[in-house]
């Protein structure tokens, strides 16, 4: 484990408004987590797990708090720099993998590495390289319908790695996934966490999932337990 | 994979949708091409040299009110006349026809070739025209649509005149603005009707078109305070003027065109939004990957362009092609002649096909524009 912290959270805040109601998804959280970890996020449902992912991502704002990541604060950063960040600096591996079911594996996974500016040979090579990590080199061509579950997981972890992000945010990828496929899927996320050096956040309900991590936090109505 | 074959297989991913988008913007814009193709040419003025010097004067009254024969004379020896002939409508049925399309007018046969110098006419056909004042010649959409041969016999039955006709083809001219008429002694009609001494105006050519406006005023003047008063006016002025009451017509036409328009845009806008709609989560992971809202803006945009422009395409082209290729005038029996698709018209339409294609993706870009990363991705697929 390395000894920079990779997230730095003080006093984060979530309030969602529904109506007359302010519903407290974080309340003033405070989080550190290394360069390398692979931290599990466990919590009941409504915990504000998932919430937390997406502030540590980039994709939701806090109404409160900071939120460093490599020491940059991302709740500051405008739409357009957020969005630069995210594609160089955050993988994301979802619970219904959300592959774009007209293209193949391949493009799948070269998606993100159209807004790079990589000529089409470093493209294929990181491409193919990811998919290799993955084993599904031999199924590149492959359209996410003529892919097992398990293996559409796997190419969501190749799109996820394949721009080389410090950060890999994984919300519930098992959910969806039988207990072999899932093994596998956790596997490869613990390697990369292992061997490459990737912060790996992965949030999940399931205990066995969070064993694969080498640390769990726990999340109740908000709040660290 | 390029951004240009992303967003080619998005746009292709349900090909029956794509393809019925497309055939109905092909469909409405080949309409839209024929609307304004048929009204240009219900509306168009004479342009050609020829109209511009030609004078029309008919009885002030109306078109309808006959002038008298003796005022040939009179126009004849005003300065800056160089030709008159009468002008006489016959309008008869030919044979047994229900509706005869191809007008049949009464002139001086000598003065002709003065007064329609743009008709080509072979020298031995004007000459057998001038001989036999039973012959008549012949538009050569009309020759070709009844398969006239020279020396024809024309039965003619008299609807606004009493008598019957029967004309012989002595010729066949083409080359004028209207190729539909038939053209016959004005003298056979005067002896017809018995003793007519009316006609129904007068065509005359001006010397020069220097000096149009200065022989229509003399016209006039010289008919005023006569029993029968006249209007003279350039052959673009009787014709705009007949036009004109093609008024309601163009409003009409018009009106057809925006709701063709209008329904376009409504049926595009919601192929559009459902094709967006239904990949809402898709859209929301390409932002999470860091695509910004600016470039899934131009993807949408190229989407729907795409789909207007082949549907331009399709439809334009196609009417370009099949007027272009297929003779208008036959098939609408000479009602129609030359239905030209002009420059102006296929801009007209490209330029509603990209109206289409940026209006259409205005509401889905906006809503994807909008939409956050966290609520795209909890739509259900």
């Amino acid at each position: 484990m390395a000894d920079t912290p990779m997230v730095v959270i003080r006093n984060l805040s979530k309030v969602y408004r529904q109506g007359d109601l302010d519903v407290v998804a974080l309340n003033r959280i405070s989080l550190q987590i290394d360069s390398g970890e692979f931290l599990a996020l466990m919590g009941p449902s409504g915990s504000g797990k998932s919430t937390l992912l997406h502030i540590i991502a980039g994709v939701d704002r806090p109404t409160g708090g900071e939120c460093r990541v490599q020491g940059i604060e991302v709740t500051r950063l405008n739409e357009s720099a957020l969005a630069d960040w995210r594609n160089q600096n955050v993988g994301f591996v979802f619970q219904s993998f959300n592959l774009i079911p007209v293209l193949t594996a391949y493009e799948n996974v070269e998606l993100p590495l159209l807004l790079t500016g990589l000529n089409r040979r470093r493209r294929r090579q990181q491409v193919n390289r990811a998919l290799e990590l993955v084993g599904l080199a031999d199924r590149s061509r492959h359209l996410p319908r003529q892919l097992s579950g398990g293996q559409e997981q796997r190419v969501a972890i190749a799109r996820a790695l394949v721009t080389d992000p410090a950060l890999i945010v994984a919300d519930e990828p098992t959910g969806n996934l039988d207990s072999r496929s899932a093994h596998e899927a956790l596997g490869i996320l613990q390697s990369l966490s292992r061997q490459s050096g990737k912060t790996v956040i992965l949030v999940t309900h399931d205990p066995k999932a969070a064993a694969f991590g080498t640390r769990t936090i726990h999340l109740e109505k908000g709040e660290l337990t | 994979m390029s951004t240009g074959t992303f967003v080619l297989k998005n746009a292709l991913r349900n090909k029956r949708r794509a393809g019925l988008c497309i055939l109905s913007v092909a469909v409405s814009l080949f309409l839209f091409v024929t609307l304004l193709v048929a009204l240009r040419e219900i509306t168009i003025p004479p342009e050609d040299v020829g109209a511009a010097s030609r004078i029309i004067v008919r009885n002030k009254i109306s078109l309808g009110t006959l002038l008298p024969a003796r005022q040939r004379a009179v126009l004849e020896r005003l300065p800056g006349v160089a030709a008159v002939t009468p002008f006489t409508w016959y309008g008869g049925k030919f044979r047994d026809e229900d509706a005869t399309l191809f007008g049949q007018f009464a002139v001086d046969p000598l003065k002709l070739p003065v007064l329609l110098p743009e008709a080509r006419v072979p020298p031995e056909q004007w000459a057998a025209f001038f001989k036999d004042r039973r012959a008549c010649l012949v538009g050569k959409i009309v020759a070709d649509q009844y398969h006239f041969q020279l020396g024809d016999r024309l039965p003619f039955t008299g609807t606004i005149w009493p008598c019957d006709l029967e004309l012989r083809v002595a010729g066949i001219y083409e080359g004028t603005l209207d190729d539909r008429n038939v053209f016959f002694h004005h003298d056979y009609l005067n002896e017809a009707v018995g003793e007519l001494n009316q006609v129904g105006t007068w065509w005359v050519k001006a010397r020069s078109l220097d000096q149009m406006a200065e022989v229509v005023a003399e016209i006039n003047h010289a008919f005023a305070n006569t029993a029968a008063e006249v209007r003279a006016e350039t052959e673009r002025a009787f014709q705009m003027s007949m036009i004109s009451m093609w008024g309601n017509i163009r409003i009409l036409v018009r009106s057809i065109c925006s709701v063709v328009v209008f329904t376009l845009v409504l049926v595009s806008a919601s192929t559009m939004n459902m094709a967006v709609r239904e990949r809402f989560r898709e859209l929301a992971v390409l932002k999470a990957l860091g695509f910004r809202r600016r470039q899934l803006f131009a993807f949408i945009l190229a989407e729907s362009f795409g789909l207007a422009l082949a549907g331009a395409l399709v439809g334009v082209g196609g009417a370009w092609f099949f007027y272009s290729h297929v003779s208008i005038a036959r098939l609408t029996q000479g009602i129609f002649i030359t239905f030209e698709v002009t420059p102006r018209i296929l801009g007209q339409a490209w330029l509603i096909a990209v109206g289409l294609g940026i209006g259409a993706s205005i509401a889905p870009a906006v809503a994807v524009a909008r939409m956050s990363v966290v609520e795209g991705l909890k739509t259900l697929d």
